[in-house]
């Protein structure tokens, strides 16, 4: 029962406990003590009464007279514990051992031979065997004493008889038991409110403690560490310190947590803007070489009108990037057209001269293009820059778009060194947030991703490496968000 | 204090105690008492005194002993001028004694001599005759009722005293009522005026006891004198005890002592101790 009670209410109620079981044994323990004393104090009392009833009786007993006995045994016996209950009683023997006169002459009867017969059913010595003091203690705890009175010529004169029954050395438990309620009392009055004071006293930095660490977790721990309360006791102390020292840990942890956060986001808005800056710088070759075209050949219609649509196309692609970014700008989408590959080719071809890369291009489009035209050119633009870089000086890159009904297919073949699957694989993986510099391949994999489509090596093909991105063809441009 | 003064006060008290015992001081009376009443009543028998002594014109003392024989010996001696003493002592002695006036209890001088047993006492202890074996208190060598009486009623039940369990002197009338009391003794021999008024005095010890016989009317306990030496104011104090019934102050004294008087009296009213005592052997009295 005491288990399930808070650990600030044990200690108080354990201490008020400890006090009230000991004022019990205490007292207990005293009880015992006492009435051990009592015992030995009724022995000697009765020891001196013997004493004094001796050096008294001798004259008496000499001159015959009974009623001095009397009245000095009556006289001697309010001094014997027992004997105005009629639990005590003096009696002077003569020297035949009969009684000469009693202090209760109602139980010791005058005249009545004692000594040498059968008392209480115990045998009593005779008169002669007496030489000194005969105790002879009674089995229910009853005292019998026959001291023998002697002349001052060592004549028997006769004999104290001293009776003293067991009820009169039996504890006063009434008494015995009023004291101890009243020292029980005192103590329950004094003691248990002292010790229920120091119990609380020596749980409250405790209580304390668990306040700090109830609170650890809602609140600042640099205003939590300064609620740990301060202890000179040692246990309590270390106690104190392990709290300070656990809420130090926390809050390093949550500075580390927050710089980590902090770096994770300068990181992302890095990649962010690296992706973008890579989208956007993809097609501005192209475009600053159309800018160069129309600067040079632009008298001519037909040239202008082609890189004046070339421009409008690759500055539409740039937007649609730039407002990808934008999660609630609504970009309209043209659909993809088997023109928009030649679009790409011209844009990347500047690049490929330098390069000195044949690119060769194929459409095939059996079908009408239900696809977006703003990833699609993405796609196909990203897969013939890393061709070209792939394929290296005078290299061949092949590109081809079919489509059908039902999917849409990009692919790009170059020929330089084959691509394993694992590196594919891993550099996509190295792609996906680490590597700032060729966004391409993982973009891709995105876009066929979030289109419902695949972007995959073809491993069918040995001795070359084949890219193969392909889509369904279903999408409605104003679908594309 | 000055040295002849001291001197002189030296003088007188060694004078004081080297007097003869016989020079009695004739400024006062001291009247001697035995236990023939209730005597340890020290206020009583100081205002007793001094109602006595305004009527004698010296002072009067009392002088209580608790046995006869020792008041017998001041009397003898002369440190009491008179003593309240039992019939038997006064017939034994009285060719040396004076009567000086017998109470008068209950309107008569006479008293009778009780037998007295504890109450819840063993059966079988209705008289004299059923005092063998048993123990029996008596009051005093020298008292009447006390003694002499129980003396004669064991001679006359054919008890002797030796076949007693025992027999003993308790020292008064009212020790033998307490010794009876405390079972001390089987039975006691007491003077009925103390049993009665220790009676009507509601004390304990008579409580105790019942009267299982009762004697023939005696001659009151008499005060007496030694008749060899008179204080001159006797005659005085004899007439201050007869008057004490004719004023308030001396009936009020009197109903203290559960008597109605004090009447002169005369010597055949002791006949009948007389012939008693002269029936029991060793008593000193001879027909």
């Amino acid at each position: 029962m005491l288990g399930r009670l808070p650990y600030r209410v044990q200690i108080p109620l354990g201490l008020s406990l400890a006090v009230l079981i000991a004022a019990i044994l205490v007292t207990g323990i005293t009880a015992r003590v006492s009435t051990q004393n009592a015992r030995q104090e009724i022995l000697s009392l009765l020891d001196r009464a013997v004493v004094l009833v001796i050096a008294q009786v001798r004259p008496m007993m000499v001159a015959d007279d009974t009623w001095r006995v009397f009245a000095l045994l009556r006289d001697t016996a309010e001094l014997v514990p027992g004997a105005a209950t009629g639990q005590a009683r003096l009696a002077i023997l003569d020297a035949e051992g009969r009684v000469f006169a009693a202090s209760d002459p109602a139980k010791l009867e005058t005249g009545r031979g004692l000594l040498g017969k059968p008392w209480r059913d115990q045998p009593t010595p005779t008169p002669s065997e007496i030489i000194d003091r005969q105790r002879l203690d009674q089995g229910d705890g009853s005292v019998v004493m026959v001291d023998p009175i002697r002349s001052e010529d060592g004549q028997t004169l006769g004999f104290v008889l001293t009776e003293v029954d067991a009820a009169v050395f039996a504890p006063d438990w009434p008494s015995l038991a009023k004291t101890a309620l009243l020292a029980i009392a005192l103590a329950v009055a004094l003691l248990v409110p002292v010790g229920w004071w120091v119990g609380q006293r020596m749980t409250r930095p405790v209580g304390r403690l668990v306040a700090v660490i109830e609170r650890i977790g809602r609140e600042d721990p640099s205003k939590l560490r300064g609620a740990v309360p301060a202890t000179k006791d040692p246990e309590l102390s270390r106690i104190g310190d392990a709290v300070s020292q656990l809420m130090g840990e926390l809050e390093q942890r949550k500075l580390a947590e927050d710089r980590a956060l902090s770096a994770e986001r300068l990181a992302a808005v890095g990649r962010m803007t690296a992706a973008v800056a890579h989208e956007i710088n993809n097609p501005l070759a192209g475009l600053l070489t159309a800018t160069q075209t129309l600067r040079l050949h632009g008298r001519s219609d037909d040239i202008r009108t082609r890189t004046l649509d070339l421009l409008d196309r690759g500055l539409q692609q740039i937007r649609t990037t730039v407002a990808a970014l934008l999660p609630q700008a609504r970009m309209d989408d043209r659909p993809l057209e088997p023109g928009d590959l030649e679009d790409i080719v011209t844009l990347v071809r500047v690049s490929a001269s330098k390069l000195q890369v044949e690119i060769r291009f194929r459409v095939d489009v059996d079908s009408a293009l239900r696809v977006p035209s703003a990833p699609l050119r993405q796609v196909m633009l990203n897969l013939l820059l890393n061709a070209m870089k792939a394929a290296g000086e005078h290299g061949v890159v092949s590109a081809r778009l079919e489509a059908d009904e039902t999917q849409v297919t990009f692919c790009v073949t170059n020929s330089g060194p084959p691509l394993s699957a694992e590196k594919f694989r891993s550099t996509l993986a190295a792609e996906s947030g680490r590597d700032p510099r060729g966004f391409g391949l993982w973009v891709c994999q995105e876009l066929a991703s979030h289109h419902g489509g695949r972007f995959e090596l073809d491993t069918t093909q040995p001795g070359q490496t084949r890219l193969v991105f392909q889509v369904p063809n279903r999408e409605a441009p104003e679908e594309t968000t | 204090m000055r040295r002849r003064e001291c001197i002189a006060s030296v003088a007188a008290a060694t004078l004081w105690a080297v007097r003869p015992a016989t020079a009695a001081r004739v400024d006062r009376l001291q009247v001697g008492l035995t236990p023939v009443i209730l005597a340890d009543q020290i206020a009583f028998l100081s205002r007793w005194g001094r109602y006595l002594g305004a009527q004698v014109g010296v002072e009067v003392h009392f002088v209580a002993r608790e046995s006869y024989q020792s008041i017998l010996d001041l009397l003898w001696s002369g440190h009491v001028d008179a003593a309240w003493i039992c019939g038997y002592p006064f017939v034994r002695f009285e060719a040396d004694l004076n009567l000086l006036a017998v109470p008068l209890y209950q309107g008569d001088p006479l008293y009778q001599a009780y037998l007295i047993r504890s109450t819840g006492a063993p059966e079988g202890l209705r008289g004299w005759g059923d005092l063998k074996d048993r123990v029996l208190a008596y009051s005093d060598p020298l008292s009447n009722s006390g003694w002499l009486v129980a003396q004669a009623q064991l001679a006359n039940v054919g008890i002797a005293p030796r076949e007693l369990k025992r027999a003993f002197f308790a020292h008064g009338h009212r020790n033998v009522a307490e010794a009876v009391a405390a079972r001390l003794a089987h039975a006691g021999s007491i003077d009925g005026y103390v049993w009665e008024t220790m009676r009507l005095q509601g004390m304990p010890a008579v409580a105790k006891t019942e009267v299982i016989w009762k004697s023939e009317p005696f001659a009151f306990p008499p005060l007496v004198t030694a008749r060899r030496a008179t204080h001159p104011h006797m005659e005085r104090l004899r007439a201050a005890l007869l008057g004490m019934a004719n004023d308030p102050v001396g009936r009020e004294l009197l109903g203290s002592l559960n008597l109605s008087g004090f009447s002169a009296g005369a010597s055949s009213q002791f006949d009948s101790i007389r012939r008693q005592a002269a029936l029991v052997p060793g008593s000193g009295v001879t027909g």
